[in-house]
């Protein structure tokens, strides 16, 4: 027994059980780190997994953000072509508004000389379509009165002793201020000598028989035979028209004719049939036509 | 476009041709003239005008007279009726548009004037 109580238990490896449990010991740590080694991972390749997601949704975020600054810079680089062509465009309707306001302001100027041809045919047409000399006037006071928007007006004829011009017609006035104006004398004793137009451009209004607005000389054959002395203007006759002017000269070089036409007319024989006979005697012999002498009695 | 007819009714003879002229550059338009109000109610009286253009200061009728002979006449009544006059006053103005006028234009006139009145009241 004693032996025994000397005696080592061994096991069936033939080592001593502390060795051994020992030996179970350490297999089991390192089992057990094994398992806390492996769960690590496996935690660890989750949480790497996730992030990996996470970068993958990060890049997709970013590629998508790449693609759209891409389509940016395309639409910026189409919306600076487009504005090019609405730049063009701009310059092109100014181009054409400009054509436009050109055209309508010539189409204006156009509309306003036919108006104004049409004024000049109708006053020329009107004061020789009569043979009355009070046709004539009234005609002359309408032209005055109606064309050029005259209120008062005066028409002088010069007498034959060629110093003083005496009123013969006149539209609405008092006749009592009405006298002979010496020739020379006064604007419009200027304008019977000198046969020179006189209009007051700077002035519409406050205009009387001694400072008249305009002053028309009537001429014929190159002599001065009276004049019209514009005093007043209509109210609602704001300025001279260009028109006026040549009105007035249509006047100047017409009225008289008419006048004096009218007037041997009237003096004579009444049948314009009976008056114009004997119009080819007054004619020259040589005369070709119309009145004109021949080119070899010309040279002559 | 049918035909358009228009009255002019002016004694004087240069300021209605004028007036013809101006009116003549419209399509279409056919114009009368009457030299006073009495022959103006005759060319008026069984005939048909789509516009009426009238003086004021006329002899034997004058335009006055003519637009309330005009307006009382059931066939015309509705016909327009401008006035031309040499008058500026608003009181003038005023009496034609109360007699029924339907415009008004002050001498001196411009065809472009009238060519204008006249389209805007013709609706062309």
């Amino acid at each position: 027994m004693g032996s025994e109580k000397h005696q080592t238990k061994t096991t069936t490896s033939g080592a001593p059980p502390e060795i051994v449990k020992e030996r179970e010991m350490f297999v089991r740590t390192v089992l057990r780190k094994g398992v806390e080694f492996t769960e690590e991972l496996i935690r660890e390749n989750k949480r790497y997994g996730q992030e990996i997601a996470k970068l993958q949704t990060e890049n997709a975020r970013l590629r998508a953000q790449i693609a759209s600054e891409d389509a940016i810079r395309e639409l910026l680089g189409t919306i600076e072509i487009l504005e090019k062509e609405r730049s063009d465009l701009l310059a092109r309707s100014r181009e054409l508004e400009r054509t436009s306001v050109k055209y309508e302001d010539r189409y204006l100027q156009m509309e306003k000389e036919l108006n104004d041809l049409a004024s000049l045919y109708v006053a020329s047409f009107q004061l020789h379509a009569t043979l009355f000399p009070r046709h004539v006037l009234e005609h002359i006071g309408d032209l005055l009165d109606q064309f050029v928007g005259a209120k008062t007006s005066v028409l002088y004829i010069i007498q034959p002793d060629r110093r003083t011009a005496e009123p013969v017609a006149w539209t609405k006035m008092d006749e009592s201020i009405l006298k002979p104006v010496r020739l020379g004398e006064g604007v419009v004793g200027e304008v019977c000598l000198t046969g020179v137009l006189m209009i007051r451009h700077e002035i519409l209004s406050g205009g009387n028989i001694d400072n008249p607005l305009a002053v028309v000389p009537l001429t014929a054959e190159g002599q001065t035979l009276g004049a019209i002395s514009v005093l007043e203007l209509l109210q609602q006759k704001q300025k001279w028209e260009d028109v006026d002017e040549e009105l007035f000269k249509l006047l100047g070089a017409h009225a008289c004719t008419a006048l004096i036409a009218s007037n041997l007319f009237d003096n004579g024989r009444k049948d314009p049939l009976i008056a114009l006979q004997g119009i080819r005697a007054k004619l020259p012999q040589n005369c070709t036509g119309f009145g004109r002498e021949s080119a070899v009695d010309i040279v002559r | 476009m049918s035909e358009l007819s228009c009255l002019v009714v002016e004694d004087s003879p240069m300021m209605r041709q004028l007036i013809v002229f101006a009116l003549a550059r419209i399509k279409n338009m056919i114009v009368t003239e009457a030299d006073d109000g009495v022959t103006g109610l005759k060319k008026l009286s069984g005939n048909h005008f789509d516009l009426v253009i009238t003086d004021i200061n006329m002899p034997i009728m004058d335009g006055l007279k003519l637009i309330k002979k005009i307006r009382s006449d059931s066939s015309h009544k509705a016909v327009p009726i401008i006035v031309i006059t040499t008058e500026g006053s608003e009181e003038d103005r005023a009496r034609a548009i109360a007699l029924g006028a339907s415009a008004y234009i002050t001498k001196p006139i411009q065809a472009p004037q009238v060519i204008t009145k006249v389209k805007e009241l013709l609706g062309i």
